[in-house]
């Protein structure tokens, strides 16, 4: 009631017996949850009643608690098939994963108010590709649009190379559109200015895992329920994958689960854990590496580690080595090898090293890190100390971004290294992996042309492109930008923005033309003269990329307007089936892709359908951790579509990768990295692949590498960086109602009347030192956010060190500001801001540092500092109507 | 009697029978159909909400419906941070409610300190109880035992954190002397398609 749109409903349509029913899984995060399309007609006046044989869920109304109750904001009304139809989202209670009750999220809850209805604030969705002309962007036919892009596109190749050719997409919406997109911008242009939504350049998101030998995505989600210590690093599961905490962990926690959460921010999830015996590590940012390290100190002086585990699992001096040091293997985990600063020679070689790092004494890593010392006493002890009758505890370890984005390779080799000394990975409530973001829908339709990248580190190693950087310096003349913001989800945005203004709307070839050929000429004139093109392919127009800076917008169709498939994070495959009509002339991204490719001259891109894609990429999976080729084997077999067969599996889905079994029968794969699976003996049959990940872990011999971590690769930065004078840390992250749904949550109505514009919170003493309250509207702002220019090539070791970077000139000092409403609350470690990650109009990103992780290439995006000061007083104040400056860790 | 998919959880289901002393009273059965009594005396009409910080400030029709009148309590008996339990708009599933004066100014409160409202007591998420789980210092309903979720009582009842798919429908109240009357509910109550039909 509180907004001057928003008034909740008193009563839903009931769906009627005969109304369709559709399996589906939820668009949003990494859980992706069963869900229940119930639809149809308005045609007709049809509605179901109040008895169970009156209505498509057979249950007599009011429902029991976890009941098929409908909420209003689980209600909308859709075009299918031209026609007018009801449709009632809701969590599927027949699902035996994931949700396993039917329950569900506030986002996917709301999913009903996600799709098209021009009624709803959802009438904005693109409809009809554009064209900016005389400044503004005109709807035109696809045609023209694509002609324009593809002769400019082709021109940009031809004379300025593959290289200046951008193409910055989401990672994970959805296989079918995935693989078109990576198969045109790897395989067909083959540009190394080539990224993802969440990173400058094309580079593993966790350098220690990768090191170590575990997958991402390794864990089932029972494992998080079995075991009996957890320990959370960066992130509170029920502040954003929250069916995981519900469904998973809060059952473990019930039984005895002692649970850890290290993160700066205390929220709903903590609190609760807290008060049924958990822990709290409320560390600085940054100094989670220390800790880490200290708590395996601890766990190694007493003798406490898995040493059976070790022994059987873990590389010894030769192991370490084997395959390395023949001839020139240009691969990440080569450079890192023959760095010297992380290969060790097995468990007491790691140990030895340990030891010897001064900051890893409990008390002094508990100083820098500004928690109570006897709590990584106490960590150790839960997660490795045996009990009385001599067994361990089973420990399992979990990792997100607040922790892997704020020391990206430090931490995430110092967690591996803890994590395989406590015996985790590879067994049933012993695991190692992360609890994800977005879903998982990647699939490699070509390879990453690394050696086109001008990155080059010391020695011989050469590293994807950082396609900020490529821009900031000028090269690129053209940037595809696929359903991601790039602008405000990058580091010190407010300078990138400023970039790509001046490569576009300040170049003086603008077009002021309706004649194609004009047109063609002007944007051709405009990235000769060192300017800039950029097509945005989305569902909403964002601004500023495509608002303010796009040439050609491409109308995209997204979740419930074609049929797509996707993973969980615990790999578990499911189709997302079409729904109703896509809005207007909105196309999926792989027609999209499709026909630009066509259009530019590429063969192989004459897809009919989504699930033709699918058939053709499938193969692409094999291998990997979501391998679902044999799916596609036995629908062939059994004469259907992979679409129709991924069907079947209804929201149950199946979990990757999949086998095929001597009987006919299709086997998912419950973990990764299983040494207790049994696989057949005699090897694969037929297309079967039996990846090394399946019962061993992904290294070079199958077991675990156990590598070093020194804090001194980052604590210069840390150092240079932390709060002086009256700045604080501002660092980011998620909250619930608003996580991986950004895009739809400003067009739900209560979903902004809860969260109208960002917000900080900040602790009650810094608030009160600088005369801030509940709902003033505050100024964060720094004139040192650090920005990495330049790509150079390394020669000296430490090159790419932020010291050096510094002694060389490549960082220059930049400014920014952005508002927001201030949250006073104690949840939130004295000396800290913490705002919500992703907010277009004000992004948190524009005060972290544009320096890149310097061994792997990745933002530390929770690294940012600045100063505050309120502006003046926001209407949330005073009124009642929106927002709430309730404390959110109540337990 | 309604359909259960699969057997749940023992802690699950003392969860949804709520704390002791409400699960004492009968109501909240999770296996037993609940008794509904259709209310007599309804009356039709439409409650008028101001929208005090609106662009006009206009009164607007929130709902048009057939709710009662109902006395629930006396002003100068209600004490600070004491919820006064009731049932509203009907004797049916999910309608008790709870009636309490803050001691802190809320949206739709009533009272010279506008600080008495009311709201339903079962979570808008998957229908857990919220009985006995205020918490006076942030005037709040909540945590939930299913889910977690709290609310805000100040502000209309919107969620602070956690699932719940709306905010908690709040009971809409009139002043007349000393007596307070539930007139209307903003919200649909959980597990119900209408209001007036539990």
């Amino acid at each position: 009631m509180s907004t001057p749109y928003y008034i909740p409903e008193t009563n839903i349509p009931l769906p009627p017996v005969d109304a369709d029913v559709l399996s589906t899984a939820c668009d949003y995060c990494i859980v992706a949850c069963g869900y229940k399309i119930y639809r149809w007609p308005v045609k007709g006046g049809k509605v179901g009643g109040e008895k169970a044989e009156e209505n498509a869920f057979g249950v007599d109304f009011p429902v029991d608690p976890l009941g098929p109750w409908v909420a209003p904001n689980q209600y909308n009304v859709v075009l299918h098939n031209g026609e007018p139809h009801h449709v009632i989202i809701i969590p599927d209670k027949d699902t035996e994963h994931v949700n396993v009750l039917g329950n569900s999220s506030i986002r996917g809850g709301a999913l009903a108010q996600k799709v098209y209805n021009p009624q709803t604030p959802t009438r904005d969705r693109l409809k009809s590709p554009m064209v900016r002309m005389f400044g503004v962007l005109m709807p035109v036919t696809w045609d023209f649009a694509m002609e324009i892009a593809a002769e400019v596109g082709k021109h940009v190749i031809k004379k300025h190379g593959e290289n200046a050719y951008c193409v910055k997409t989401f990672s994970y919406g959805y296989m079918e559109n995935t693989y078109a997109i990576t198969k045109y911008a790897l395989n067909s242009v083959n540009t190394a200015n080539f990224t993802f939504h969440d990173t400058p350049s094309d580079v593993t998101s966790t350098p220690g895992f990768r090191d170590a030998g575990f997958d991402n995505f390794g864990p089932s989600y029972e494992d998080w329920k079995d075991a009996e210590t957890l320990l959370v690093c960066g992130t509170d599961p029920y502040e954003t994958k929250t069916i995981l905490f519900t469904d998973w962990m809060m059952p473990g926690i019930y039984n005895g689960q002692r649970t850890i959460f290290m993160v700066p921010r205390k929220t709903g999830g903590i609190a609760w854990a807290e008060k049924n015996g958990g822990m709290w590590l409320d560390i600085q940012p940054g100094t989670d590496l220390l800790v880490v390290n200290a708590i395996a100190r601890v766990i190694v002086e007493n003798g406490w580690e898995d040493s059976d585990w070790i022994q059987k699992w873990v590389n010894n001096k030769w192991e370490s080595s084997s395959g390395f040091g023949q001839g020139t293997r240009n691969t990440p985990w080569q450079w890192r090898t023959t760095w010297g600063k992380f290969q060790t020679a097995g468990f007491e070689d790691w140990k030895k090293w340990l030891l010897s790092q001064d900051e890893f004494a409990p008390e002094k890593a508990a100083e820098i890190a500004q928690i109570d010392v006897q709590k990584i006493y106490t960590a150790a002890e839960w997660m490795a100390k045996p009990k009385e009758d001599g067994s361990r505890p089973k420990t399992s370890v979990m990792i997100e971004k607040g922790f892997y984005w704020s020391n990206n390779t430090g931490n995430t080799q110092a967690i591996s290294a803890l994590g395989i000394i406590v015996g985790a990975g590879g067994r049933p409530g012993q695991v190692i992996g992360r609890a994800g973001g977005h879903q998982r829908g990647g699939l490699r339709g070509g390879k990453y042309p690394r050696n086109k990248s001008p990155e080059k580190l010391p020695g011989r190693r050469r590293r994807a492109m950082d396609t900020d950087r490529y821009l900031m310096s000028g090269h690129t003349r053209f940037a595809h930008v696929i359903g991601n913001t790039w602008i405000q989800s990058m580091c010190g945005s407010q300078s990138l923005a400023a970039k790509f203004n001046e490569l576009t709307v300040q170049n003086p070839h603008q077009i002021h033309s309706f004649d194609k050929q004009e047109i063609i000429d002007t944007l051709k004139r405009r990235v000769d003269s060192g300017g800039m093109v950029v097509v945005n392919q989305d569902i909403y127009l964002v601004d500023p990329i495509g608002a303010r800076y796009a040439d050609i917008v491409f109308p995209a169709a997204g979740w419930g307007e074609d049929t797509f498939t996707r993973a969980n994070g615990e790999r578990r495959i499911r189709l997302y089936p079409k729904f109703y009509d896509a809005p207007g002339e909105a196309k999926p991204d792989w027609w999209i892709i499709a026909k630009l490719a066509t259009a530019m001259g590429y063969k192989g891109f004459d897809w009919k359908n989504s699930n033709e894609v699918l058939e053709e990429g499938s193969r692409f999976s094999r291998g990997s951790r979501k391998d679902f080729h044999m799916v596609k084997v036995v629908a062939q077999r059994e004469g259907k579509t992979l679409h129709e067969k991924l069907a079947e599996f209804g929201t149950n889905g199946i979990q990757g990768p999949v086998l095929l079994q001597d009987d006919g029968t299709l086997v998912g794969t419950k973990r990764l990295h299983d040494t207790a699976r049994k696989l057949p003996v005699d090897g694969p049959s037929g297309a079967n692949r039996l990846g090394k990940k399946l019962t061993h872990f992904n290294s070079q011999t199958g077991k675990c590498n156990i590598q070093k971590s020194p804090w001194s690769l980052f604590s210069d930065y840390w150092a240079w960086l932390k709060p002086k004078d009256d700045e604080l840390w501002v660092t980011s992250g998620r909250i619930n109602e608003r996580w991986q749904s950004g895009y739809d949550d400003r067009r739900r109505p209560y979903i902004v009347q809860r969260w109208p514009e960002n917000w900080v919170e900040i602790h009650p003493d810094d608030a009160a030192a600088r005369g801030i309250e509940n709902g003033d509207y505050v100024m964060l702002y720094s004139d040192r956010i650090p920005v990495q220019k330049d790509t150079i090539l390394g020669v000296e070791g430490d090159d790419f060190s932020f010291t050096k970077l510094m002694e060389h000139g490549h960082i220059e000092l930049t400014e920014a500001a952005i508002t927001a409403v201030a949250i006073i609350t104690p949840a939130v470690k004295k000396g800290l801001l913490y705002m919500d990650f992703l907010h277009t109009a004000q992004p948190a990103n524009a005060l972290s540092g544009r320096v890149v992780d310097w061994i792997s290439g990745n933002y530390n995006y929770k690294m940012g500092v600045g100063r505050i000061r309120k502006i003046g007083t926001s209407p949330y104040k005073t009124s009642y109507r929106s927002m709430s400056f309730a404390r959110r860790d109540i337990a | 009697m309604t359909k259960h998919q699969k057997p749940l959880d023992p802690a699950l289901v003392e969860a949804i029978n709520g704390p002791a002393e409400v699960a004492k009273t009968g109501k909240r059965c999770l296996m037993n159909r609940r008794q509904f009594l259709l209310t007599s005396g309804i009356t039709t009409f439409t409650v008028m909400v101001a929208l005090k910080s609106g662009p006009a400030s206009a009164k607007v029709p929130a709902v048009v419906s057939t709710y009662e009148r109902k006395h629930i309590g006396k002003l100068s008996e209600l004490k600070e941070d004491e919820p006064l339990d009731f049932t509203y708009p009907d004797e049916g599933a999910y309608a008790e409610s709870m009636l309490v004066k803050l001691g802190r100014e809320a949206g739709g409160g009533i009272g010279p300190d506008k600080d008495v409202v009311a709201f339903n007591y079962t979570c808008t998420h998957q229908g857990g109880p919220l009985q006995g789980t205020y918490k006076s210092e942030d005037k709040v309903l909540g945590p939930c035992p299913l889910h977690l979720t709290t609310f805000d009582l100040t502000r209309h009842g919107i969620f602070i954190s956690g699932q719940a798919y709306q905010s908690l429908p709040q009971v809409l109240l009139e002043l007349d002397g000393d007596d307070i009357y539930a007139v209307g509910m903003f919200g649909l109550i959980y597990g119900r398609y209408d209001n007036l039909k539990g």
